[in-house]
């Protein structure tokens, strides 16, 4: 019988997933000449997972978790966080970004010179003074963004001093739905659980024994207070990833999907928002002038040596 | 007692590092000959690596330049030419044949013929010689596999005598094609080899195996079971571009069961004796084969085809 749900991690498939994704991080990490990570550790169970999966691959010795609060981070995540670091026996870094957001967000706000002065450009897209009310929904996912980015900016630098590879903590779910910063922490070198759906990251974590504090909390990005994944989704994990498990791995359409029982709004929903996001997931567009353009018909693995 | 003893060799190959692999196969192979074993089996493209994409064109070896050319790779010693650039990789092919004298080596390899096509290829060297080369019949082309764009498919399953027993060599999809095997044994093979780079892929509840290597053991046991052979399944392990090979090479005997196992996911030499009077005694008491009316199957081909 052909299996019409989203499989569940069990006591039994553990093993040989486990496996696998440890003789992934070991062998693409060893490949590149280098034997260590480093991963942004938020507190959520994403970075956890990845970094449980990384230790058991490299060793406790060769695994660096880099921590980066903003001063409206819950200091749950902060304190989840530790208990990671402390359970795993890592190295880690405290970096708090408040500082480098809030000047670059402060200054453009008083500096209308950034813009070239183009009072109409100003006039239309940005309204500074809204930015302090935590209704202005536009300026919280700029600043969510941008933080993003400068996580992203720091763990690509700290890799550089740790001779580390960046370890990717997106999920199968969140990186179908889009709802990730590109170039923020969409970026890895690799990244272990990015086949891996949301409702199955929990199912591992157990089998891993990550502590229960963070299996037991609603998903947040964490951008800013109260943020829930589901709640700016518009549906939950569990019910995204049944029907993104019908559409992606199954290749049904979604008509067929909808024929199945589910809702036909979440379905649209869904499917669009993994059709919309399509560009996160790829390279950035090459204009082809030559015979031989990268990615298009200059085709190597990124292995390649 | 009608027994042969060999070795099935389970590694990762590194893509487009073909020195390095060659370094791998002869490691392997003194490991099997101390073991006493006669015949050693590497994974499909074990030279190479699998997902080559346009490195295709850079690690292909024209085995018709090598194994005849021993005296001319001397002189171009000799002459101070660089060696392994001016012979392209043969050289690879010359160092496993001096191998070969000791123990029948298979392994896998990207082929440049005459006209220069490139196929996905196995030879089996014996004695010194190139005693077979199974050019990949059926090549994979939808999913991640892409193996159309570069190959030019073989044409048939040759069955070819290693240590006195008729043998076949089938490349990881020319196993899934029912039909393979079928001619293959019809032609007299009792030992089917298949090669292949099978990645590992599909989680299921309460099964410890990928949906991937599930499917792959049932098929072989179908294929010892039904043609009365032992089936000899080398795969590989090792990841390329995060896709991860499963491993679980493994010999069904011709009851259907499974006899050995290396692990899944890791490298490993499997050092294993056949018994060919087992053969013998399947195939006599259940004759599947004696019976085989081709004929039959000739004829109903014969209309599928004037029918299209």
């Amino acid at each position: 019988m052909i299996s019409q749900h989203l499989p569940v991690i069990d006591s039994i498939n553990f093993k040989n997933i486990h496996k696998l994704l440890i003789n992934f991080i070991k062998e693409e990490v060893k490949r590149t000449g280098v034997n260590k990570i480093v991963l942004g550790l938020s507190g959520g169970i994403d970075s956890a997972v990845s970094c449980y999966l990384a230790v058991s691959a490299l060793g406790s010795d060769n695994v660096a978790a880099i921590l980066m609060p903003y001063k409206a981070s819950s200091s749950k995540s902060l304190e989840d966080a530790m208990l990671v670091v402390k359970n795993l026996n890592i190295n880690h870094y405290i970096i708090d970004i408040t500082d480098q957001i809030d000047v670059y967000f402060d200054k453009i706000g008083s500096n209308k010179s950034y813009y070239n002065n183009n009072s109409e450009y100003n006039k239309s897209n940005f309204n500074f003074e809204d930015k302090s009310k935590e209704s202005n929904y536009e300026l919280k996912l700029r600043m969510g963004n941008k933080m993003a980015r400068e996580r992203m900016s720091i763990l690509y630098d700290r890799s550089h001093i740790l001779n580390s590879l960046v370890l990717g903590t997106s999920n199968k779910s969140e990186l179908l739905l889009g709802y990730g910063t590109i170039y923020g922490d969409m970026a890895s070198a690799l990244n272990p659980i990015g086949d891996i759906y949301k409702t199955q990251i929990y199912q591992l974590a157990k089998h891993l024994g990550v502590p229960e504090s963070l299996i037991n909390k609603a998903p947040s990005a964490d951008l800013w207070q109260d943020q829930s994944d589901e709640k700016e989704l518009g549906f939950t994990y569990k019910l995204a990833d049944e029907i993104m498990f019908l559409l992606v791995d199954k290749m049904y359409k979604p008509e067929v999907v909808i024929s199945m029982g589910y809702d036909e709004d979440i379905v649209h929903k869904v499917y669009n928002k993994i059709k919309k996001s399509q560009f996160k997931r790829r390279q950035p567009l090459i204009a082809k002038v030559s015979q031989r353009t990268i990615n298009i018909d200059f085709r190597y693995l990124r292995d390649w040596i | 007692m009608d027994l042969i003893k060999l070795s099935l060799a389970q590694i990762a190959p590194e893509p487009g590092l073909l020195d390095c692999n060659l370094e791998k196969h002869l490691k392997y192979i003194d490991e099997a000959k101390q073991a006493g074993s006669k015949l050693i089996i590497f994974p499909e493209l074990s030279l190479t690596g699998y997902f080559l994409k346009d490195a295709v064109y850079d690690v292909a070896i024209n085995i018709k330049n090598s194994c005849k050319n021993k005296e001319n790779s001397k002189n171009i010693e000799n002459t101070g030419v660089n060696f392994k650039t001016f012979n392209n990789y043969n050289y690879i092919i010359d160092s496993l044949l001096d191998k070969s004298e000791e123990i029948v080596i298979i392994a896998g390899f990207v082929e440049s013929d005459e006209d220069y096509n490139f196929y996905n290829s196995t030879f089996c060297l014996s004695g010194g010689n190139i005693l077979h080369v199974h050019r990949k019949v059926y090549l994979p082309t939808y999913g991640m596999f892409e193996e159309m764009r570069y190959f030019k498919h073989g044409k048939e399953f040759g069955v070819f005598n290693i240590l006195g027993v008729n043998s076949t060599i089938l490349t990881c999809e020319d196993a899934w094609h029912l039909s393979s095997s079928y001619i293959a044994v019809n032609k007299g093979a009792k030992l089917i080899i298949i090669n292949s780079a099978s990645p590992a892929r599909g989680i299921e509840e309460g099964n410890d195996k990928f949906s991937s290597v599930k499917m792959w053991e049932e098929l072989l046991s179908v294929i010892a079971f039904y043609y009365k052979s032992y089936v000899i399944y080398v795969n590989r392990v090792g990841f390329e571009d995060g896709i991860g090979f499963s491993g679980g090479s493994c010999v069904f005997s011709p009851d259907g069961k499974k006899d050995y196992c290396l692990d899944y996911l890791d490298e490993g030499l499997l050092n294993i004796e056949i018994n060919l009077d087992f053969l013998k005694n399947e195939r006599f008491k259940t004759p599947i084969l004696r019976d085989e009316n081709l004929d039959i199957t000739l004829k109903e081909i014969k209309s599928i085809i004037d029918h299209r």
